[in-house]
């Protein structure tokens, strides 16, 4: 067991405000999390950082590791590397707005990602294309995008790590081409003076000791939540209301990069928005951690062969449903059909400078993440058929109301802890009582 | 040398499309919490599938059952429904009874029975018109998962 504090790179835990309730214990996709002593307490190796326990967490005792912004009067080259999701947050306003909110904050850059999306959107079709001539990897491809997913795959479906396509994730595409490029801008630079902010609405992506994805380094410095940050923009926003408008953010300064938001990065966010940019025909967007589950298992056996890709997002409605987000999911999702019905959905790319990278390599990563499965939690220690038998035998003895009372998410892992020594019998409320009866 | 075996049935109804396959699911689970080799478990998961499946669109009411033991896995499913005619007619790759709106719903290929029969070890099948079906199908658990 570990510090309660600190349960994991992904959460961290208050104990003074936990109350003991379960509700974190019952969510846990990876029943990671049990309640010892009245108080909750982590597996660490066992957390996939979905932030389901901080979602449902009432107290707030469950919180993400974000870095804060009062780093950023320290670092002296801040950049911001923003996830279009951000733009949802604020319905009806303009990207370019909210940009130049992000510099009055006090970024030296901010950079938007949409043009990354795309790049990684065109590699994809690309390597799908391909693979469907050379089939070295098996259908459904799954997406590497949505973190949780992957580590979910890694954890309870490790033979599913070959279906996770190897590109290399917008992000960490964002972050390698960003240092290079800052490099003739701010000639005494060293790794030590930068800092790459990620802005975006997931507490998975920031954790120190989390393994890379096929290499993705470099990567970012830190992560802010939309959360950490909506209230302060929001006060630039609405003060410098009348100024931006005069003055208009046309044609993209310096600080910016040339990386605007094109029309296509709002749907980013939404479940589906990863496809719906794609010319792959047989593909489908699954989102919600127990339809990713579900869809895992059938997977696992076999099913959905017949379909190239499959676009995972573990929260509900995609990244707008985000656990760091600031407003509520359907607000935002409502924000991005108006604001793509407007711009509509053009790709700004050129697929044939797309192309030509892919054949530098641009987008595979040297290594593949099936073979990095050592990197990934532990797995469970495996039982014998007489456990199997022994945990069924118990299941008879125990309620079966899963009612998280003992402390953990139900009777069946509950069992199964017992025949693995981590628990006894006497912790099920209901067992004693029904004992004490006879 | 341990005389070890488990032995677990699961109920599977007709027409039940929103719960069929958990029964396999929940094998699998099983099976990969035993540490079983994972090809040897894809193997038994896509039979046990579609042997639930079946029962589901053409069979009546019926019953799966799992025994494992240190060196087989065995698989029976059993339902009281309407049968099968002909059994090698049902046992030949495209030969499908299945009605149209299960076959837009992606099934009724005609590739279950002999999918079943290709990745078990041994695979018996029994049914008598009116009576009902009965698959028995034994996968051995060797080093390499066969
Ligand atoms: N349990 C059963 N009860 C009655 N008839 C059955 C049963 N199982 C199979 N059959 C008959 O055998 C035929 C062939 O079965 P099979 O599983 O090979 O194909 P299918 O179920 O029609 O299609 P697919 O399995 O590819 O979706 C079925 O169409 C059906 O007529
Ligand atoms: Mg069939």
């Amino acid at each position: 067991m570990c510090d309660p504090k600190t349960p994991s790179g992904y959460v961290q835990f208050n104990e003074d405000l936990c109350t003991g309730c379960a509700a974190c214990v019952r969510c846990c996709p990876t029943q990671a999390i049990r309640i010892r002593e009245g108080m909750s307490v982590h597996l660490t190796d066992r957390c996939i950082g979905c932030g389901e326990c901080i979602r449902v967490c009432g107290t707030g005792a469950m919180s993400a590791p974000t870095s804060e912004l009062e780093s950023l009067k320290r670092d002296q080259i801040s950049v911001a590397l923003v996830s279009p999701v951000l733009y949802s947050q604020f319905p009806g306003e303009k990207p370019e707005n909210i940009l130049q909110g992000l510099r009055e904050m006090g970024f030296c850059y901010v950079v938007d990602m949409s043009y990354f999306l795309e790049m990684f959107q065109c590699a994809a079709e690309e390597f799908i294309a391909r693979n469907r001539e050379n089939k070295t990897y098996p259908h459904p491809l799954i997406s590497p995008i949505c973190p949780v997913v992957v580590r979910l795959i890694a954890f309870q479906f490790p033979d599913l790590l070959s279906h996770v396509m190897p590109v290399i994730r917008p992000v960490a595409l964002m972050s390698r081409e960003i240092r290079r490029q800052l490099v003739p801008r701010e000639p005494d630079m060293t790794n030590k003076t930068v800092a790459l902010y990620y802005i975006n609405p997931c507490p998975t992506k920031f954790a120190p000791d989390r393994p890379y994805f096929h290499h993705e380094q470099p990567y970012v410095d830190r992560v802010l939540g939309i959360n950490d940050i909506y209230a302060e923009l929001y006060r630039h926003l609405s003060q410098s209301q009348g100024k931006i408008a005069k003055n208009g953010v046309s044609g993209f300064s310096q600080e910016y990069f040339n990386y605007c938001p094109g029309p296509r990065s709002l749907i980013w966010g939404m479940s589906g928005g990863e496809i719906a940019g794609m010319d792959t025909e047989h593909t489908l967007a699954v989102s919600g951690l127990r339809e990713t589950v579900t869809y895992l298992e059938k997977i696992e056996m076999g099913l959905f062969s017949d379909i190239e890709y499959i676009e995972f997002r573990t929260c509900p409605e995609g990244c707008l449903g985000g656990t760091l987000t600031a407003i509520d999911r359907y607000l935002s999702k409502n924000a991005v059909q108006k604001a793509v019905l407007k711009v509509g959905a053009e790709r700004r790319v050129s697929r044939r400078e797309i192309l030509q990278l892919y054949e530098k390599d641009w987008f595979i990563p040297k290594s593949s993440l099936a073979r990095m499965t050592g990197l990934f939690g532990i797995q469970k220690p495996p039982l014998s058929i007489d456990s199997l038998s022994e945990i069924d035998r118990l299941m008879n003895l125990l309620p079966g109301k899963n009612c998280a009372a003992c402390g953990t998410p139900n009777c069946r892992t509950f069992a199964e802890d017992v025949v693995r020594k981590k628990a006894a019998l006497s912790d099920c409320p209901v067992f004693c009582t029904r004992q004490r009866k006879k | 040398m341990s005389s070890s075996s488990l032995k677990k049935t699961f109920q599977v109804n007709k027409k039940d499309f929103i719960h069929a396959g958990e029964a396999s699911i929940h094998i699998k689970n099983l099976l990969k919490s035993l540490n079983m080799n994972s090809a040897i478990i894809r193997r038994i998961a896509i039979c046990g599938y579609e042997g639930e499946m079946n029962v589901v669109m053409h069979g009546g009411e019926g019953c799966l059952t799992l025994e494992i033991d240190t060196e087989k896995v065995m698989l029976d499913i059993s339902d009281n429904g309407p049968g099968i005619e002909n059994i090698d007619l049902a046992m030949q790759e495209g030969f499908s009874t299945a009605l149209d709106k299960y076959r837009e719903m992606g099934f009724g290929a005609g590739m279950g029975l002999p999918n079943m029969k290709k990745n078990s070890d041994i695979f018996k099948i029994e049914s008598e018109k009116g009576k009902g079906t009965k698959v028995q199908m034994t996968f051995f658990i060797t080093e390499k998962g066969g």
